[in-house]
């Protein structure tokens, strides 16, 4: 009696689970589906080639907005990736034995969720203050800083998977260190590091607080990265909050572009390190 | 000679990688330096208790108050980790103990990808999508039910418009589900099997094996995941600007519009147009910093604990 009483609670409590996990893929279904369906029909060549309208007028499009947001990204990966690299080239390799390497390790760890609006604030007062304009570059460098940590770490794990006795075969030979790291430990975590770059990549591409007060907006074409210049977040942001319509699908189709580009990169970054770590 | 180069490049190639290491700690730093240097006015003019208690926020008159846009924070990050923690150790008992295997990678990656999808997708979704099936739906029938209970009742009171605390704490809690998730499901591995199985042995049933041995195992870990989604919780900005109306009050009901510090600071630094403005905005700034540094350091200590065991 008392068993069975207890087989049931089990099997309830179980299904009780069950029904969360399907809560969490109801979730993510609705969005990308509802992403879908309003973006959808607003992809149009229009939407790519054209700039912005005034509101009211027909074909006007986010071609300054995907630009500018391409040459930020650009820009940011150009800063965040080769830092986190090598600092975590540092964490894994030459510094390994230190104490402050664990140090720094777990500050990166804390780093990789501070708020990002902090970032914004905090490159707002060391360059958009004293120059005393919005820039493209002060963008760039926000999302930058954001690379830094989440490279810096796949980096240092990637790097401590490979085998001791791979570095020794190559000392062995009278190999120099930085000689041993960069043609032998790089090229055998080279998957790795390359599947930390492409997530941090999808992660700051949906960034937008950071842009706020960095990049700023701008209505207008511009490759010019030392002004202000538009992103697809920041126009969303903006564009979505407005009162027209032609803005909220305007809106609706850079969202359903960004999503899937992010979507494809995580998937394509999960299924990189899959691949190569198998076992 | 040639090995001498190689020494030299060697040292060159040392001293490169490891600034940039040093590059965290110098960032880390700078932030919270340039944050407190620029809230000094503000810090100067209201101090500590009288800035964080006053409800006051009037450009006008110069007076600035964050206990609004603290309280904001404090309590969607409430409601939404109140939502989502159940749910993700759900998920990963799910993942872990329950699922066929070839279910497991599909449901994980699957949860981990809502934690892919932006901030401002989350926002712009909640708005023209979440918002109008609130107002319309959920919460005319939460009134109708936990409305009327005594007490529980009163969070629930007011006209339901779908832009308030409810909305912005059930986004929330969609966002931070994957973070308890993963880290729970990572814990939830590292029993060891010896311990599940002598537990079988007796005759206990799977929940048992969960509930009265996997959980008190992995407690340490589960509460690290727990910190790491409410320090998200605490910085999200995007989701919540479009949903929670930056109205500077002290909500008395869960549908109430609210401000939170994310939402205050996205909305009102590039209109700061006086220096005690920007101050006090970098002054919530640096209260969110604070906050936000502690229980992640909080978090990681408690992982780095289980990770020990």
């Amino acid at each position: 009696m008392i068993l069975k009483k207890r087989k049931i609670t089990s099997s309830i409590a179980l299904f009780v689970c069950f029904l969360t996990a399907l809560w969490g893929i109801f979730w993510l279904s609705f969005i990308i589906i509802d992403v879908l369906r309003h973006g959808i029909t607003a992809i149009t060549p229009s939407l790519f080639f054209n700039d912005p309208a005034p509101p009211g007028e027909e074909g006007g499009g986010l071609r300054n907005a995907f630009i500018g947001h391409l040459l930020i990204t650009i820009f940011a990966t150009l800063i965040g990736v080769p830092i986190g690299v090598l600092g975590g080239t540092f964490l894994a390799e030459y510094g390994r034995k230190y104490n402050i390497s664990k140090v720094i390790s777990t500050l990166a760890d804390i780093m990789v969720s501070v708020p990002a609006i902090i970032i914004g604030a905090f490159i707002y007062a060391i360059i958009v203050k004293p120059l005393g304009h919005f820039s493209g570059w002060a963008g760039s460098i926000a999302l930058g800083i954001i690379m830094i940590p989440t490279v810096l770490r796949t980096t240092e794990n990637m790097l401590s998977l490979i085998p001791w006795t791979l570095r020794e075969a190559a000392f062995a030979l009278g190999a120099p260190y930085y000689k041993v790291i960069i043609q032998v430990v790089y090229r055998g975590a080279a998957t790795g590091i390359l599947t930390g770059i492409i997530l941090a990549i999808a992660r700051v591409t949906g960034e937008a607080a950071p842009l706020l007060f960095t990049a700023f907006n701008n209505n207008y074409f511009s490759l010019d990265m030392s002004q202000p210049i538009a992103s697809l977040t920041v126009t969303i942001f903006q564009y979505a909050m407005g009162p027209y319509e032609e803005w909220h699908a305007q809106a609706w189709g850079a969202a359903l572009m960004i999503t899937v580009f992010i979507l494809f990169a995580t998937i394509t970054g999960r299924l990189l390190i899959k691949r190569r770590y198998k076992d | 000679m040639k090995k001498q180069r190689g020494k030299l490049t060697d040292i060159a190639f040392l001293s490169i990688t490891a600034s940039t290491a040093f590059s965290i700690i110098a960032i880390s730093l700078g932030i919270f330096i340039i944050l407190f240097k620029e809230s000094l006015l503000a810090i100067n003019k209201f101090g500590f208790i009288g800035f964080i208690f006053s409800t006051e926020w009037d450009p006008v008159k110069e007076i600035f108050g964050a206990a609004p846009a603290l309280i904001g924070t404090l309590i969607t990050s409430f409601f939404a980790l109140l939502l989502a923690v159940p749910i993700a150790i759900g998920i990963a008992i799910f993942i872990t103990e329950i699922a066929p295997s070839f279910l497991k990678g599909i449901i994980g990656t699957a949860i981990e990808l809502l934690a892919a999808i932006p901030s401002i997708i989350y926002g712009m979704w909640g708005l023209f999508t979440l918002a109008p099936i609130m107002s319309q739906n959920i919460e005319p029938f939460l009134q109708s039910t936990v409305g009327k209970l005594p007490l529980l009742g009163k969070l629930f009171e007011g006209t339901p418009l779908g832009v308030d605390l409810f909305t912005a704490s059930v986004i929330l809690s969609i966002m931070i589900i994957p973070f308890t998730a993963s880290i729970a499901r990572e814990s939830f591995n590292l029993t060891p099997s010896v311990l599940k199985e002598s537990a079988y042995a007796i005759g206990a049933t799977k929940w048992e094996v969960v509930k009265d041995v996997v959980l008190p195992y992995s407690k340490l870990g589960v509460l690290g995941g727990v910190g790491l989604s409410l320090g998200r919780a605490l910085g999200e900005t995007m989701a919540v600007a479009f949903v929670l109306g930056n109205l500077n009050q002290i909500p008395s009901s869960l549908f109430d519009a609210a401000a939170t510090v994310t939402v205050k600071l996205a909305n009102e630094f590039t209109e700061a147009d006086k220096d005690i403005y920007l101050s006090s905005l970098y002054y919530l700034a640096l209260l969110l910093f604070i906050m936000s540094f502690t229980i992640l350091a909080l978090a990681k200590v408690f992982l780095l604990k289980a990770e020990r065991k």
